[in-house]
């Protein structure tokens, strides 16, 4: 009987271990190979073993830096963004009135929809010329001297991208810790209402506590998300170019596929030691 | 004392949920507003947010095939969607079943692997599968789509579903056990239709998910007819067809569906399934 068990487990998690494997892991192992080769164009023909020097070739070129730059403004802006903001709203949400469910609602929104979608809106909204907040911006409250092209201006550009992730992201940081909020015991609240803490000692002597681990995990998880981020970028400007554009960018466009596999075996692992380090450095797991 | 301070922290609440509102919709108001502006319409300035002139040209435009092969996107990605779906959902009912109720060696590390998907983001994924794909004779193919998709669903279809089968009753399983029926019986008969809310919900995250797809469908498709919707909009735009008002009403048409599917489940998802995470 308990091995008739054990053969009935093996069958019926074999699709999903087939799929993980031969799409996830062997992909990742592949990529490894990929950028020790100068991969031919056609993938049908042979490539050729260069050892290193792909990965010789994306260090020394300026332009990786610059992106890798980019991407670390872009993801730390971006995480403390939508973690602030979801606190910020979760904090305010959490209590009872009336609508409460249609409001909460509509903040996924954003979460939900097709980026492609959202990034016309977006377009339409931030236009150089006819954009209405260029419109309020200048011609109303006068906050600057002209309009700026906020979607493809390459000194601009990226407020808008970081922007744009946070109102698309946030709701997600939202949903967990209101989920973490109204699971702390209101015995802690009393108890500490009883001692006399003010409204900010209970948040910071009972909230934040109580939020630690799932603002850990959110961090960690929204950092691998943004750094890996491709398309929120890439569809909404063309001026901003993180890393993952840049190898989108070099393995599509210019083919030099390897390269692009150089690149990707980087951001792994520079994704890879942040987290361990963060793991075991700042939230001491 | 306390009486005194409650009208006050009701306005502040107030006003901080309209701004919260407005910073959320400001966005969906224009694009729906700039979809019904005629032509003449979009490029005035000041912007008004609401058309003077209210027209459905637009979408008339985005729904002749003529003019705009938006049905033809929307067919594609209907299919892919969903057939990333009704496959996912097998993989993940069998897959989940085996985490929650089956006991051998190895299921722990296989459950680990599984989470480790989480790790990879799709750009470190594109360049190899691209080639394994081309390899295969897949490329440009729906199939090509609709594997590399049911893979980025899989983590959270499987959390998902393991976490809702770990609430039906251990006993029941067992008295039916008892009773004659095998586990695959006791799973068709028993936990699926147990099960139907939270079945219902993966299927629908995976559609939502393979429906706003963008890189891989990018890369792994070349020929118009096969184009999804994300792929084929964002061709638009750098067209000669790139008109304001018909890529708002083909952006709303595009978020609609996904919309619409999130809000029936909504209460589900956000009801203590959220632990998953899902992947964005």
């Amino acid at each position: 009987m308990k091995q008739k068990e054990a053969r009935l487990g093996y069958w019926l998690v074999l699709p999903t271990l087939v799929l993980i494997v031969g799409l996830i892991f062997y992909p990742v192992i592949y990529n490894l190979w990929l950028s020790l080769h100068k991969v031919n164009m056609n993938p049908t023909k042979p490539n050729i073993f260069i050892g290193l020097s792909h990965y010789w070739n994306v260090v020394t070129d300026m332009d990786f830096w610059i992106a890798l730059k980019t991407s670390i403004i872009f993801t730390v802006t971006t995480v403390v963004g939508t973690t602030l903001l979801g606190l910020g709203v979760a904090l305010l949400l959490n209590k009872e009135f009336k609508g409460r469910s249609i409001v909460r609602g509509i903040i996924l929104l954003p979460y939900v929809a097709p980026v492609i979608s959202l990034v016309f809106g977006w377009k339409y909204l931030f236009h150089p010329v006819f954009g209405m907040v260029n419109y309020i911006l200048v011609d109303l409250l006068h906050l600057l001297p002209q309009h700026i092209n906020w979607v493809e201006s390459p000194q601009f550009a990226i407020y808008t991208v970081i922007l744009f992730n946070i109102w698309r992201n946030f709701p997600f940081a939202f949903l967990m810790i209101l989920a973490e909020l109204q699971s702390i015991s209101s015995v802690l609240y009393e108890a500490a209402e009883i001692d006399g803490a003010t409204g900010w000692q209970k948040f910071t002597y009972v909230t934040l506590p109580g939020l630690k681990y799932v603002m850990g995990a959110l961090v960690i998880l929204r950092t691998i998300w943004n750094f890996y981020k491709f398309d929120e970028i890439y569809l909404l400007s063309r001026s901003v170019v993180t890393v993952p554009v840049y190898v989108y960018e070099k393995a599509f466009s210019n083919f030099n596929f390897g390269e692009g596999a150089a690149i990707t075996t980087i951001l792994f692992i520079l994704v890879m030691s942040f987290i361990l380090y963060y793991v075991k450095k700042v939230l001491e797991w | 004392m306390v009486k005194k301070n409650v009208l006050p922290k009701k306005i502040g609440f107030s006003v901080l949920l309209f701004l919260l509102l407005a910073f959320v919709l400001i966005p969906y108001i224009m694009m729906i507003s700039s979809s019904f502006k005629p032509a003449s319409e979009q490029f005035l300035f000041p912007p008004k947010v609401l058309p003077q002139n209210p027209t459905l040209e637009h979408y008339k435009g985005v729904l002749n095939p003529d003019v705009f092969p938006f049905l033809n996107y929307f067919k594609n990605s209907m299919i892919v969607a969903f057939s990333v779906s009704a496959i996912g959902v097998f993989v993940a009912i069998f897959g989940s079943y085996s985490f929650a109720r089956l006991e051998y060696k190895g299921r722990g590390t296989i459950q680990r692997m599984v989470l480790l998907v989480y790790m990879f983001g799709g750009i470190l994924l594109v360049i190899p599968l691209f080639q394994i794909i081309a390899k295969l004779g897949l490329f440009n193919t729906r199939t090509s789509l609709i594997i590399t998709y049911i893979v980025q669903t899989l983590p959270v279809s499987l959390y998902m579903l393991g976490n809702y089968f770990r609430t039906i009753p251990i006993s029941i399983e067992e008295a039916a056990i008892i009773d004659g029926c095998s586990r695959l019986e006791v799973i068709f008969r028993i936990v699926l239709p147990l099960s139907a809310p939270a079945i219902v919900s993966v299927f629908i995250y995976a559609f939502m998910i393979a429906w706003n797809e963008y890189l891989f469908a990018s890369v792994f498709i070349n020929s118009e007819g096969l184009r999804t919707l994300p792929i084929g909009l964002s061709q638009l735009f750098y067209t000669q067809h790139y008109i304001w008002g018909r890529m708002m009403a083909a952006s709303l048409l595009t978020a609609i569906p996904v919309i619409i599917l999130f809000l029936s489940i909504e209460r589900f998802i956000t009801g203590g399934l959220t632990y998953g995470g899902v992947k964005g």
